[in-house]
């Protein structure tokens, strides 16, 4: 009794809290601090040399970081150990994400572009996603089910915008930076064209699909979050939306290749069709659902027993009260780890 | 003395005795069918090969008393006074190897080719274009043969069927039948006093026929003689194209003037090479798939030159891509320079023109004779083997077989054999045929090995590469067997 309340108050806090700060820890992967960069546009000659902390060459780009290799070894553990730790270090995921795109994926990300027109127009005139770019009043004047307004009511729905990307600096190639760049600014339309929704079961499923869909590995490594689901959402995860992903995310088209800015008058079912997407079962809906049925489960139990109210619903409200308590000083703690971690590996990585 | 000389002479036809015995023939047959006309050697086809072939023989003192006459579907007096101007070139260029050029020496047809047209190049640049893996050959300091360094010389096709043609209407003796087609080749009768049915008339344009003791065929990769002789060719088409031009440089290479480089990059498609003809000049020979030949063939020069710049620069990726694209490569192909990284210097110079209507393509196909003999045939040059120009040894690889015939052919008349003879010829498929197959079977394992695009051969074929490249005395072996001046094994 006692555990299941605790349970139940933990997730009281977490509902109480801002929807938008606790975008899950993959989502923030992709939007988070809203350092606005500006673009790679300009080619710089390529770094390839080895070279030490003390003589760092000249950025390729503007916001470009070069690494040596155990730079990029200790960016690669650390943001890895602190995106465990801390799932909102948005910042830090995405840092772990070029990470493991380099050198590799990203390359065949980009060759993915490179070998499509559109992508090859998208990459030759290097478009960039921002709530200026997109004229957001014109997205919401569009009729329902075209691309532009499902995107908007997306955003509205989930109370997000498309202004929170991190800019990225670790990757050297900065036609590669591009295409992460890209990759990042375009996850908002996945979202819209499959509906799934920045809970962290939505997010989960999303990464799948994209990983599917583009090998980017730190896709991969985030559906291994599906574990720090609860069971009934890992079941639903294991038994819906996992295959769901898997089979869309193959048979799709690079979806990296579509230029949403041209395709924002389409309608959106036909977009689906031509990628090749079927939007899985609306999560949301199926979340309501349940939880309706849960609460009428909960009613029908109590009615059965033929009691409303009396001393043991106190006992409930105190344990919960309690709870919320506890949680908020776990959270606390778990902050103050973070930081420590992030210190260490901070200076530990400038000392390399 | 006199005795040897007098068996000699009846181990062959010569001339006088031919006389004689047309004599004796008008004599018996006057009445009855023409009087056949006997060669000691018949040559159809009047290529790199059968021009060296009867050049060889006649140049040679034991052979010169041959009768011999060439078959030769083309109009040889306009390859004879071939000409073109000093910065044109013909589209069909072939490396020649030092033993090429050694032998075209002895038979006195190097010095009539026209010199300034010769282009020799001393260093090769070899890379995958998958995995950028590279082999140099260039001569580091003390591993340069005493021969000298030349790898091998760039020459256009013409210029040595020319020069060859030069030097034989120096030695004269040659019945030459030129503009006349082999229209069929049959076996001669049976005489009273001479046995013909087993002796090879080819029948030429215009009716007239030759009869052979010994029938060589040098006509090309659809060889009738070949046909005639019942010899099965094996082997298979690439599907590929080879695609040629004539193409003008920047500069004249990185090397200046004296150490000029081969390139060759290896495409999924089939290698592209580029090699070094006098001055500002380079030739292409670029294979790739049917397709890819044709809209190459169609581009506009200024499209054509930027896709040959992007096959030696740009990723595969960005070169598949361009193939899809039916005009405006050379915009495409600015673009993605800029976002391409690459040591201009381990890569030719740029391409700066084509010259006009020099865009040509030729299938490619392996072909092997299964042998290069039959009673009274011998094979040479591609009518024997047809291989993949990548390794450049196609042209080498016939003048080995000429060389090599005209020996067989000298022993042959120096021991008062018949030269038409299997037993006589059995040495000349003894020394080439394996040779051949060996440089066959590698080059279409190389073409095979380099094709693959991705998948577990890329990463190894990468590492070979590389560790040729870092192993000194191996790349210089390798080196000198391209050269021809190594031991002997292909
Ligand atoms: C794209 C390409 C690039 C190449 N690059 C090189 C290279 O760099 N180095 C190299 O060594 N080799 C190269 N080769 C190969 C080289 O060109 C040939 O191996 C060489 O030309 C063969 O010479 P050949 O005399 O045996 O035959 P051919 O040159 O084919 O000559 C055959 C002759 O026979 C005549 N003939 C045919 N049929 C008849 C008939 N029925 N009646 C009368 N006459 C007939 C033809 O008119 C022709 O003149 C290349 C080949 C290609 C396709």
């Amino acid at each position: 009794m006692e555990a299941s309340a605790l349970r139940r108050s933990a997730a009281l806090v977490a509902r109480a809290s801002t929807r938008n700060a606790i975008r899950p820890a993959v989502c923030a992967a992709i939007s988070n601090s809203s350092t606005s960069s500006t673009p790679p546009t300009q080619l710089q000659t390529q770094q390839t040399r080895q070279f030490s902390a003390l003589n760092r060459p000249p950025p390729n780009y503007p916001g470009h970081v070069p690494l040596t290799r155990l730079e990029r070894l200790g960016l690669f553990v650390g943001s890895g150990l602190i995106s465990l730790a801390d799932p909102r270090r948005g910042d830090l995921i995405a840092s772990f994400a070029e990470a493991t795109a380099t050198p590799y994926f990203i390359y065949r990300l980009r060759d993915a572009m490179l070998s499509h027109p559109t992508g090859r127009r998208i990459l030759r005139l290097r478009p960039r996603i921002t709530s200026q770019s997109l004229n957001i009043p014109y997205l919401r004047s569009l009729p329902p089910n075209t691309v532009g307004r499902t995107y908007i009511d997306w955003l509205d729905r989930e109370g997000v915008s498309p202004d929170t990307r991190s800019a990225v600096r670790y990757i050297d190639d900065e036609e590669c930076a591009y295409v992460m760049q890209r990759y990042r600014e375009c996850h908002d339309f996945y979202h819209a064209l499959t509906g799934l929704p920045i809970v962290r079961e939505g997010e989960v499923a999303l990464k799948a699909f994209e990983f599917a869909n583009t090998l980017l590995p730190m896709t991969g490594f985030s559906v291994f979050a599906a574990f720090t689901m609860k069971k009934s959402e890992q079941k639903r995860f294991r038994e819906i939306y996992f295959p769901w992903a898997v089979k869309n995310g193959l048979r799709a088209k690079e979806v990296i290749n579509v230029f949403w800015e041209e395709e924002l008058e389409r309608d959106v079912d036909d977009l689906r069709r031509e990628l090749g997407v079927e939007p899985p079962p609306d999560l949301r809906e199926i979340r309501k659902r349940e939880r309706e049925e849960k609460r009428r489960r909960k009613e029908m139990e109590r009615m059965m027993s033929g009691r409303s109210g009396g001393p043991e619903d106190d006992v409930l409200q105190k344990a919960e009260k309690e709870a919320e308590v506890v949680a908020e000083r776990v959270k606390e703690m778990k902050d103050e780890v973070v930081e420590k971690v992030g210190e260490v590996v901070g200076s530990s990585s400038m000392r390399v | 003395m006199e005795a040897v000389a007098r068996r000699k002479a009846a181990a062959y036809v010569c001339r006088s005795c031919t006389r004689q015995f047309q004599r004796q023939l008008r004599r018996n047959y006057s009445n009855s069918a023409p009087r056949p006309d006997i060669y000691d050697v018949v040559c159809v086809g009047g290529g790199p090969a059968g021009l060296s072939l009867l050049t060889a023989l006649r140049a040679n003192p034991v052979t010169s008393h041959l009768r011999v006459a060439l078959v030769e579907a083309q109009d040889l007096s306009k390859v004879k006074s071939w000409k073109l101007p000093p910065n044109k070139y013909s589209n069909r260029c072939s490396s020649l190897t030092p033993t090429s050029a050694l032998f075209l020496d002895q038979i006195g047809a190097w010095e009539h080719l026209d010199q300034t047209r010769v282009q020799p190049y001393h260093e090769m640049q070899v890379w995958d274009g998958v995995t950028d893996a590279r082999i140099e050959f260039d001569w580091a300091p003390g591993s340069a043969p005493v021969e000298g360094t030349t790898i091998a010389y760039m020459n256009e096709n013409l210029n040595l069927t020319s020069g060859l043609l030069k030097r034989l209407e120096q030695l004269g003796g040659v019945s030459v039948f030129e503009g006349a087609n082999v229209e069929n080749i049959t076996f001669g009768e049976e005489m009273e006093d001479l046995d013909l049915s087993q002796w090879p008339v080819v029948h030429i344009s215009g009716g007239k026929q030759l009869t052979a003791r010994l029938l060589v065929g040098a006509d090309g990769a659809n060889s009738p003689v070949r046909a005639f002789a019942g010899i099965d060719a094996k082997g298979w088409d690439y599907n590929r194209h080879g695609v040629v031009a004539t193409l003008e440089m920047e500069g004249e290479g990185w090397g200046g003037e004296h150490t000029k480089i081969a390139y060759q990059r290896f495409l999924p498609t089939g290698p592209v090479a580029m090699l070094p003809m006098p001055g500002n000049v380079a030739t292409l020979v670029w294979s790739t798939t049917p397709e890819n030949a044709s809209l190459l063939k169609s581009l506009s020069p200024k499209d054509f030159v930027a896709m040959v710049n992007a096959a030696f620069r740009l990723s595969t990726v960005d070169l598949a891509f361009m193939h899809t694209q039916g005009t405006d490569q050379d915009d495409e192909y600015s673009w993605r320079l800029q976002h391409t990284s690459f040591n201009p210097r381990a890569i030719p110079q740029t391409v700066v023109g084509v010259q006009e209507g020099t865009v040509a393509s030729f299938p490619l196909k392996m072909r092997h004779a299964d042998t290069y003999i039959g009673e009274r045939v011998a094979l040479v040059g591609d009518a024997a083997h047809t291989i993949h120009p990548l390794a450049g040894q196609g042209l080498n690889q016939g003048q080995g077989d000429v060389q090599s015939l005209v020996k067989t052919i000298e022993f042959a008349v120096t021991h008062g054999q018949d030269i038409g003879s299997i037993m006589s010829l059995e040495s000349y498929v003894s020394e080439r045929y394996t040779a051949n197959h060996v440089l066959l079977g590698v080059v279409d394992k190389l073409h095979k090995l380099y094709s693959a695009g991705s998948g577990p051969l890329v990463p190894l074929r990468s590492l070979g590469l590389n560790a040729v490249n870092a192993l000194g005395p191996l790349k210089s072996f390798f080196m000198k067997q391209a050269a021809g001046s190594g031991t002997k094994i292909f």
